[in-house]
């Protein structure tokens, strides 16, 4: 293996181990894990929805949002605790570019998403299929068509949602390696959460004849810089067959979060170059 | 062959607040520090000295002059692979035991797979934490930190080693043991620089010294030379009687010297302290 790839991996390995010690990781997978086993609860509250797909919703909001808290604080807090603790002082007087110590952090904190995705996924799955299984015995009792969901769907879901996380992950790494403090890093990282769920209304905006130029050259820019985060949600299609997904559509929504992912490290890094320790 | 670092005119200003205030930290400072020697840059908090180091490592940048690390014109990748650094007050991540940590940064400062175990214990006896390297850092006390720092600056068996404050806040005894450190590694040829406020371990362990005072170099050269005044000597007497005293006052003064104190020779505190609690150590 390279140099280069090893030290990059050191550095994701420690930053792995010291974002699964912390207690708010605990804490919020507990909280999470806890939500999608509740489901099954609530579902008498289900409003005229199929039960699977209120079960589901309520995993792929869990995901969602506890996912989203988790890259933005756990990715700031794991970069700035390197930073106002001094450890990057030693870690970066040895030779290790800048570029590699952000690339290292980006990995650890991806690979404890992985983690936080597929626990919940998995318990996701569990109550699903737990679910399915009593509704089939109900339909055939009754003569209704039951019920099902995808398995297969939902591993595609957890790869696109793990991607998402991968995205925002970047993303608050790059505005880390410009910000000073870790709440100016974490207010910025959520605001371009929250921008990235409302990208397809620039997007609707372009389609639309305007005569401004300056407007059009702002919705452009908007589509481009900001990664559309609303493209990773079609887990009702994928898990629960609700609508057709085009061919290819997949892969398209993972090539477009992978070149996200590379923009935003290469940013960062160039900010992080020029950042004094 | 060229020094170990050569500093010419360096100049670091920092931008301070929203109007960008200008601090000058380092100002037009230009320092020789030749290799093999044991260097001490001393200087008073907020000299500079810290500034200037972390420019040598590449951690800040300079805002004029210019820098030279083992002959390289900046701290590249392969000069950094040279030189050991261990910043003031370290913090490491406290879930790490010593030798993890120490493992850890020989693998990031390049050493080859076969030889990380060996440079390893070799750090961790070098800096005596061998008993300890099992223990998580987060246990450690202040002393055992900074001599686990020590050990990972030194783990890649590096030519020049950089230590910003290595005994502060440690107690004599700790003080003395990375004294010895740093005397191991001169004798190893290894050149090291050393950036302290504590002027008595200074002089005990450095070979030249640099003193900076706000920014600017103020004073440099050998420890002896500078220390040194030529017009006035030291004699230690025993069993001086006081006739003893008049009649050799009386015989310096025919020659025409004069005698200006005569004193009891004192042991320092630290000696002392030292001498009363030795073998005391805080592993």
């Amino acid at each position: 293996m390279k140099p280069s790839l090893q030290r990059i991996l050191w550095i994701s390995k420690v930053t792995f181990l010291e974002a699964v010690r912390q207690r708010f990781f605990a804490f919020l997978l507990v909280l999470s894990a806890a939500m999608v086993l509740s489901s099954v609860s609530f579902r008498v509250f289900d409003f005229g929805h199929g039960e699977l797909k209120f079960i589901a919703d309520f995993g792929f909001g869990g995901m969602f949002f506890f996912g989203s808290v988790l890259a933005v604080v756990m990715t700031a807090q794991l970069f700035f605790s390197e930073m106002d603790n001094k450890t990057a002082l030693t870690l970066l007087a040895k030779p290790l570019s800048r570029a590699e110590f952000l690339l290292g952090k980006f990995c650890g904190a991806w690979a404890v998403l992985a983690v936080f995705v597929v626990v919940l996924a998995s318990l996701l799955g569990l109550v699903l299929w737990a679910r399915e299984i009593e509704l089939i015995a109900l339909a055939e009792q009754s003569g209704k068509i039951p019920a099902t969901f995808s398995a297969g769907g939902l591993a595609e879901f957890v790869l696109l949602q793990w991607l998402r996380l991968g995205v925002v992950t970047a993303i608050v790494l790059a505005i880390s390696a410009l910000a000073r403090t870790f709440l100016f890093a974490v207010v910025v990282g959520s605001l371009a959460v929250v921008a990235g769920q409302l990208q397809w209304i620039a997007q609707d905006a372009v389609l639309k004849p305007t005569d401004s130029l300056l407007y059009e050259g702002f919705l452009w820019v908007s589509c481009r810089l900001i990664p559309n985060l609303q493209q990773f949600n079609i887990g009702d299609a994928l898990v629960l067959g609700s609508a057709a997904v085009a061919p290819g559509a997949v892969a398209e929504v993972v090539l477009s979060g992978l070149f996200y992912v590379v923009a935003y490290l290469f940013l960062g890094s160039l900010i992080f170059r020029r950042r004094e320790i | 062959m060229s020094s170990a670092i050569s500093v010419r005119h360096l100049t670091k200003d920092f931008r301070i607040g929203i109007r960008g205030l200008k601090l000058r930290a380092v100002d037009d400072l230009s320092l020789e520090i030749p290799r093999g020697q044991v260097y001490g840059l001393l200087g008073p908090n907020g000299c500079g000295k810290s500034t200037t180091l972390k420019i040598v490592l590449g951690l800040v940048s300079a805002t004029a002059g210019e820098i030279s690390i083992l002959g390289q014109p900046f701290a590249t990748s392969s000069a950094r692979r040279r030189t050991g650094f261990l910043p003031e007050a370290p913090y490491f991540h406290k879930f790490l035991t010593g030798r993890e940590l120490v493992r850890y940064c020989a693998q990031l400062s390049g050493v080859p797979a076969d030889s990380v175990g060996p440079a390893v214990e070799d750090a961790l006896g070098l800096a005596a934490m061998t008993e300890a390297a099992d223990r998580p850092i987060g246990t450690y006390s202040k002393g055992m930190l900074q001599r686990i720092g020590f050990a990972q600056a030194v783990v890649h068996d590096p030519e020049l080693v950089i230590l910003d404050e290595p005994t502060a806040g440690v107690d004599p005894v700790g003080s003395a043991a990375i004294g010895r450190m740093i005397h191991a590694m001169r004798d190893k040829g290894k050149t090291i620089v050393l950036c302290s406020h504590l002027l008595g371990q200074v002089e005990q362990v450095c070979d030249r010294v640099a003193i900076m005072d706000r920014g600017k170099l103020v004073l440099e050269g050998a420890v002896e030379d500078v220390l040194a005044r030529r017009d006035r000597h030291v004699m230690t007497i025993e069993a001086m009687t006081p006739a003893a005293r008049v009649a050799a006052e009386a015989a310096l003064e025919a020659h025409g010297a004069k005698v200006t104190a005569v004193t009891h020779p004192r042991r320092s505190l630290e000696d002392l302290f030292r001498e009363l609690v030795t073998g005391s150590r805080d592993a």
